[in-house]
């Protein structure tokens, strides 16, 4: 008897260990599962007391839904967070064009009704000098948290996730455009040989400028070269005002208007504004022939682009009616869902094209290089989750937030179109570039050969030697609707590009007075590293 | 005091504070807003009458002031003329009539917003409706929401398929007012239709049709939903009205200084309209 009560103890104690490190398994609202480690999930999850039992934290996100872009991986993984956590999470979605002014004026009024919010990068610079959101270095640090790489991501995502040294939001959304075309036709050698004999000379694939894109989408462009009985189209663009239609220009026009340089000063390197006086430099003469180039090669895709969001002008190119789009990685990965793609297998994918041709302020000149001008970019909203200020529970949100970013939620959101996470870090790419396989993008849903294009291509965009600057000063969005709305008017062709950018470059001046030059010179030569 | 006259303050004491906090408050805090620049969460800084001098440099402001100006034309002259036609139809004996009515009254009860997501589907280039059947029977489609005159054009038929029934049904009721004696005197003296129309019928409905060109005129002026869910204001800024503007600078840039003097330039003009017209009704009865 004396021994057996020591050996049940024993087995007893061996159990509750055993119980303790194991492994835990969750299950989404899709009904897949992860089998996460303790550490990957950290202790709060791990040892099962639910702490934050009785607590709810509310989230605001771009309205999408439960299967919508950056909204549906919320609710997805909901169930599962509550039932690790103990916590309650209210989902608040809110219109793209309201989510900012909605979060603006909860923040500025001290109204504290959300506590975290999914952000557009660019609002990162207004919510970080209004001291609106708080930093989460420590939280990082903290094993009771769940476990997320931020080494992983490449120095173009971690500026947005980042303001001056300190982090700000765990990974989420990586957004980048990326070209995007039609493998299989490009590649049709009789295609090839009639484009050879109407220009001279033989396209490259992908093409390496702009000027050569525009050749192809224009001999593409109004017959029907997919066979369907319809004139299709060169490209397709979403255009629309108001639904993200400027970010095509800021991607395009980079090769156009930026000098590349060892460092940023007052001629390399930037885009936006003259570093030392905050000029704008929208209406200079490379953004001018960028816009003019984008408005001709706005002709060879379909008319009512200039009214399309994404969806539409997606939706275009899922069904195989245009060669070419320039896009967010959505594109990439929505390809693969035969319900609303039928070009699964015949997608190609690179980083944009430049242009040998590029402005040069300090001659005040376009100066010619021998390879093109190429630039990767972070145009888009990097959409990810950042902790009011004003919260009681900043760290249920960053549990919250932290959870979402944790490789293995963050590698099967990236695997499905309709989450709107798309890829960014080293643990999304395929070896030799990253430590994801092939064979489990396949097993959700991927062409093998698809997978290899996408990745490879935001690989190259990201990790490019030169990333395009991007503008998260005070006022950011302010900046960039009026950028959209004049766009659009010339996209209309209401105004002339000239006429549209001198517009711009009006109104910018107009919200720098307002917000204070000096104020914001400070914060854009801090956002773009001016000097460094 | 007696206790009946007391009980009439107590009665009235709600509808004062209501006015008071709903009506005088943010009136006179906005009038005060107009001379400050403000932002919220930061001290507002005093700029006198800058504000109100930045309107005359404002193209922004005009170009919307001018698309809301033609709108309010072209949208309330139609809704009228042609709530005047309707109701003059249905004034006449016809089967089937209360039918009719019904039906032809059902926008109205359409909230705006929905009317205008309503017209992203009906007017969509690529396979909506109107251009299915525009392409079924003559080839061609109309680019109404990528082109800024027919964009323009979307928005004012939705506005007047929405509107029209209200003015029909005023005018209705107008004209099922006008004695039958008048009318019955004045078929003795004349046989055209046009003639009763011109003397008899329109100058005894004019206060009406004055009364409904009004309030049509001052609903028009605030016109927003309808275009925020189906234009958003574009293509460009080509349909963006005054009301859009003003959001935008007010609630989205956070101009809450400048917003205001665009809503009290807005309440200027409305008030001259208005007065314009009771004087014209002023003048019919008198």
């Amino acid at each position: 008897m004396k021994r057996i009560v020591p050996l049940g103890v024993l087995v007893f104690l061996l159990f509750v260990v055993a119980l303790a490190y194991a492994d835990i398994t969750l299950t989404n609202a899709s009904g897949e599962s992860i089998t996460f480690t303790e550490e990957e999930l950290g202790t709060i999850a791990a040892s099962g007391e639910k702490p934050f039992e009785g607590i709810t934290i509310t989230v605001t996100v771009n309205q999408g839904g439960p299967k919508g872009g950056i909204s549906g991986p919320l609710y997805e993984w909901r169930d599962a967070w509550e039932q690790i956590t103990g916590a309650k999470l209210n989902i608040v979605e809110i219109p793209y064009a309201e989510h900012y002014p909605k979060v603006m004026t909860d923040l500025m009024t001290g109204t504290g009704q959300y506590d975290g919010f999914f952000i557009g990068s660019d609002w990162m610079g207004e919510l970080v000098v209004g001291n609106y959101i708080v930093p989460i270095d420590d939280y990082m640090k903290d094993p009771r948290f769940p476990k997320w790489d931020p080494d992983s991501l490449p120095p173009s995502i971690r500026t947005l996730y980042t303001w001056g040294d300190k982090w700000y939001g765990p990974l989420n959304d990586c957004d980048g455009q990326i070209l995007y075309y039609r493998k299989d036709i490009l590649t049709n050698p009789d295609y090839r040989a009639k484009f050879k004999e109407k220009y001279g000379y033989e396209y490259n694939i992908p093409p390496k400028t702009w000027d050569e894109l525009y050749d192809i989408s224009e001999f593409f462009n109004g017959w029907d070269w997919n066979n369907d009985g319809e004139p299709d189209s060169g490209i397709v663009m979403h255009l629309k005002v108001g639904a993200q239609g400027m970010y095509h220009y800021a991607s395009l026009s980079a090769p156009f208007c930026i000098l590349p340089g060892e460092k940023v000063d007052k001629y390399h390197n930037v885009y936006w504004f003259d570093p030392e006086d905050m000029t704008p430099l929208i209406n200079s003469e490379g953004h001018v022939k960028a816009l003019e180039f984008q408005l001709k090669l706005q002709k060879t895709g379909p008319d009512a682009q200039v009214a399309w969001s994404l969806g539409e002008a997606w939706d275009y190119f899922l069904r195989g009616k245009a060669v070419f789009t320039f896009s967010w990685g959505d594109v990439g990965s929505l390809v693969q869902d035969e319900t609303r793609s039928k070009i699964k297998g015949k997608l190609g994918c690179s980083i944009l094209p430049g242009s040998y041709e590029v402005y040069d302020r300090s001659q005040g000149k376009f100066v010619k290089f021998d390879t093109p001008n190429v630039w990767g970019n972070t145009t888009g909203g990097s959409w990810h989750g950042v902790i009011s200020a004003l919260s009681k529970h900043p760290e249920v949100v960053y549990h919250l937030l932290a959870f979402h970013a944790t490789n293995k939620i963050s590698l099967w959101n990236v695997q499905r179109g309709w989450t709107g996470v798309d890829p960014g870090a080293r643990f999304h790419f395929l070896p030799p570039y990253g430590t994801a396989s092939l064979e489990d993008y396949v097993a959700n849903g991927f062409d093998p050969e698809d997978a290899k294009e996408y990745l490879k291509a935001y690989y190259d965009n990201f990790f490019a030697p030169n990333v395009a600057p991007y503008l998260r000063i005070p006022g950011g969005n302010e900046y960039w609707v009026a950028l959209d709305r004049h766009l659009s008017e010339a996209y209309t062709g209401q105004v002339s590009a000239k006429e549209a950018l001198d517009r711009v470059a009006r109104d910018w001046e107009e919200i720098t007075e307002r917000y204070g030059r000096e104020e914001q010179l400070k914060v854009y030569q801090e956002s773009i590293g001016y000097g460094k | 005091m007696s206790k009946g006259k007391r009980i009439k303050y107590f009665f009235i004491v709600p509808s004062i504070g209501w006015v008071l906090a709903f009506t005088i408050f943010p009136l006179l805090y906005s009038a005060s807003l107009t001379l400050f620049r403000v932002r919220l969460g930061k001290p507002a800084r005093f700029v006198g009458l800058a504000n109100f001098a930045r309107i005359l440099s404002d193209y922004k402001m005009w170009n919307s002031l001018r698309i809301t100006l033609v709108y309010v034309a072209v949208t309330v002259a139609l809704q009228v003329l042609l709530g005047l036609l309707i109701a003059l139809l249905f004034h006449q004996e016809m089967r089937g009539k209360s039918i009719f009515r019904a039906l032809l009254i059902l926008p109205i009860f359409c909230t705006p917003v929905a009317v205008g997501y309503l017209g992203l589907t009906v007017f969509y280039e690529e396979g909506g409706p109107i251009n299915s059947i525009l392409m079924s029977l003559l080839g061609t489609k109309i680019p109404w929401l990528s082109n800024p005159f027919w964009a323009w054009v979307a928005i004012l038929l939705l506005d007047i398929w929405q509107w029209t029934p209200f003015c029909f049904l005023v005018i209705l009721a107008g004209l099922q007012s006008l004695p039958e004696e008048i009318y019955d005197a004045a078929y003795i003296d004349s046989s055209s239709e046009w003639e009763i129309f011109r003397k008899i019928t329109f100058p005894m409905v004019q206060p009406v049709v004055i009364i409904v060109l009004l309030l049509r005129l001052i609903e028009s002026f605030k016109i927003f939903d309808v275009v925020y869910s189906l234009t958003g204001g574009g293509p460009g800024t080509s349909t963006e009205v005054y009301s859009l503007f003003t959001y935008r600078t007010g609630l989205k840039f956070f101009d809450f200084g400048y917003a205001s003097v665009l809503g009290y330039l807005l309440l200027a003009m409305v008030m001259v309209v208005v007065n314009i017209f009771f004087r014209r009704v002023r003048e019919v009865y008198e």
